[in-house]
């Protein structure tokens, strides 16, 4: 596919720690409402490319530009704030917060109200986050009907699908163009796995414009959900192309497999 | 519903009524009779599933009326006290700690930024206002509207560079501080040295002055009711502020970026714009209290602002309910009058502080009033 038209354009990303490289010279384009798969190995730098990607890590080389624009030198926030929303493998929800306000903050960069409305015209601040608590009940419900009603519980109540689910949520809430999911189906059982599979589609039709970037280990998540595949290992990109062809690709294999299962 | 009313004004009235009781017992038998009625109470709430049930939906569903009353015995307390100075003065004491305590709430509690120079803080606006009034000749008005600003001015040019660090460092730094300005203040000449700075004049409101004794509905009030009503206002104003920025996006925000600080940045939160607003703001409360500290008691010295005192607002907070406004309100009108009640532990105090927060936070590390889920009302 072709660079110029797209929303995301990494070109030659480097990340090093130390003497460690853990992205090498790493090109990856995401075109405008495509859903691009990310495989690979354990370490092989799949996370720390959406790490680079929202600004968490400095890159050592390469260029990130994304909607015409280079990402170099800004802040996460900054990122964050030009349409770059993610998830995190390992959960990473407020726990003691309610529900809603685990979603609220997503949308916390978009505010149209300040310190002044939040104390004296406490009005104008009511109308804005009664329209927001409805956003995030709105979100929740297309994936669980039932989740608005427990909107102002403790998220840390909620069991592992339906915290999975929110997080999705935060990071919708923020109107994303870009979303990268970092292994969504982690921790998860096959029913578990079906569901975020049925939750990832309806993302798809609600959002037909958005970009998404999944990491999976799930290779039926993969093949279900991406439209193209991009596979690592140490730190470099080894193939790209169509599910099936990705799978098929010798270098591949080698990595998931072992060289002598495939020489075999 | 009016049975709900009547409950509330009677819890209200009842707990009120056993603390004047226990605060102004001479004799040790009236104040464990007055003590041990209120434990009584406490526990028969406690034990008897039906009245707390009864109670709390009382007070949930008249949250306005339970303010209000609130508000009514607050007005009252300095008539049932006022053949007590003393206990006046220590009631506006616990006022004031509600004001610092709620700055530092906003810091140590919504935002995770772990401030232990509460009493430096405090002690700038104080020594702002000493300095301000005596050597420079300002109106007290006008210089404890001037103090809080001095405490956010020095904090936010002393911590922009460590608000960006992560971990226990600020807290490191926040406890060099208060030592910092205490050997200052006791060598810095114009601060007065170890004397501290003496004569700070009263306030003067409307040509009414603060050292005249108040008359409410025709019983003569010690002076010290002024300074009480005027803390009073001043702890009320800084609890509805802080209760709104809590409840809004600002304390969604602080509380996110303590909660995990690298969601919120990949929320687009600015996590050290909002350390540094959290601080400052928090600071000018802090601030706030110590100026008006200064005023009430009509002098200032190193003493009254060391690193004691940091400890004392931070186990008002500890105790009360870390990040919870109501707790603060609790945890200042718990921990200030007790100990001056039972002077003979006087010399025992800071290590009573610090076992009770040890026991709080083993058995009760929420508080006594834990923080409830933003409702955004």
């Amino acid at each position: 596919m072709s660079a110029a038209g797209a929303l995301l354009d990494v070109r030659g990303l480097t990340v090093r720690f130390g003497g460690l490289v853990a992205l090498d010279g790493v090109d990856v384009a995401v075109a405008e409402g495509e859903t691009v798969g990310v495989i690979g190995p354990n370490g092989s730098g799949k996370t720390t490319l959406f790490n680079a990607l929202t600004g968490l890590y400095a890159p050592a080389g390469g260029e990130i530009v994304f909607r015409g624009r280079r990402l170099a030198g800004l802040e996460a926030h900054a990122i964050a704030r030009l349409g770059i929303a993610r998830t995190f493998q390992a959960s990473r929800l407020c726990l003691d917060l309610s529900v809603f306000d685990n979603i609220l903050i997503g949308m916390h960069a978009g505010r149209r109200t300040g310190l002044v409305d939040f104390v004296v015209r406490r009005r104008r601040f009511l109308g804005e986050i009664r329209a927001a608590l409805e956003r995030a009940s709105h979100l929740l419900a297309l994936f669980n009907r039932d989740l608005p009603s427990r909107g102002f519980e403790r998220v840390g109540q909620l069991p592992q699908i339906d915290r999975r689910r929110v997080e999705i949520c935060r990071a919708l809430a923020a109107a994303p163009t870009l979303l990268l999911l970092d292994e969504p189906s982690a921790g998860m059982n096959p029913e578990e796995t079906a569901e975020l599979m049925r939750d990832l589609r309806i993302v798809r039709e609600e959002m037909p414009g958005l970009s998404v970037v999944i990491i999976e280990h799930d290779m039926f998540v993969i093949e279900g959900v991406s439209q193209r595949v991009v596979a690592f290992n140490y730190g470099r990109k080894i193939a790209e192309g169509s599910f099936a062809a990705v799978a098929a690709h010798g270098e591949v294999r080698a990595a998931y497999l072992g060289t002598e299962a495939v020489g075999a | 519903m009016s049975r709900d009313l009547a409950l509330v004004w009677v819890a209200e009235a009842a707990v009120f009524a056993l603390v004047i009781a226990g605060i102004l017992a001479e004799r040790p038998w009236a104040l464990g009779a007055a003590g041990g009625a209120l434990a009584a109470a406490g526990a028969l709430v406690r034990w008897a599933p039906g009245l707390r049930t009864a109670l709390a939906r009382a007070f949930a569903r008249r949250r306005g009326a339970a303010l209000g009353c609130g508000v009514v015995l607050a007005l009252a307390l300095p008539l049932a006290l006022r053949s007590s100075p003393y206990w006046t003065f220590v009631a506006t004491l616990a006022l004031l700690y509600v004001t610092i305590g709620q700055g530092l709430n906003l810091q140590i509690g919504t935002a995770g930024v772990i401030n232990l120079a509460g009493a430096a803080f405090a002690g700038l606006g104080g020594y702002s206002v000493g300095l301000l009034t005596v050597a420079a000749g300002w109106p007290s008005w006008l210089a404890v509207l001037v103090g809080p600003w001095v405490a956010v001015t020095v904090g936010a040019i002393l911590f922009v560079p460590i608000l960006k660090t992560r971990g226990h460092y600020l807290a490191l730094v926040t406890i060099a501080f208060v030592f910092i300005f205490n050997i200052l203040m006791n060598n810095l000449e114009f601060t007065g040295g170890p004397q501290g700075i003496k004569n700070i004049p009263t306030l003067h409101l409307f040509g009414y002055a603060f050292t005249t004794r108040p008359v409410l509905a025709g019983v003569e009030l010690p002076a010290h009711a002024n300074f009480y009503y005027a803390a009073l206002v001043v702890a009320g104003l800084t609890t509805w502020v802080l209760r709104r920025l809590h409840d809004s996006w600002l304390g969604l925000a602080l509380n996110t970026l303590r909660d995990d600080e690298i969601a919120a940045r990949c929320s687009g939160v600015a996590v050290a714009r909002g350390k540094l607003l959290a601080f400052s703001i928090g600071n000018f409360f802090i601030g706030l209290g110590g100026a008006v500290y200064a005023v009430i008691v009509g002098f200032v010295s190193p003493p009254d602002f060391d690193f004691g005192y940091s400890l004392v607002m931070l186990s008002v907070i500890i105790i009360g309910g870390v990040d919870s406004i109501p707790g603060v309100i609790l945890g200042a009108c718990l921990l200030v009058p007790l100990p001056e009640r039972f002077r003979f532990l006087h010399e025992y105090r800071l290590l009573l502080y610090g076992v009770v927060i040890v026991v709080m936070l083993l058995y009760r590390p929420r508080g006594l009033w834990p923080a409830q889920v933003r409702r955004y009302r």
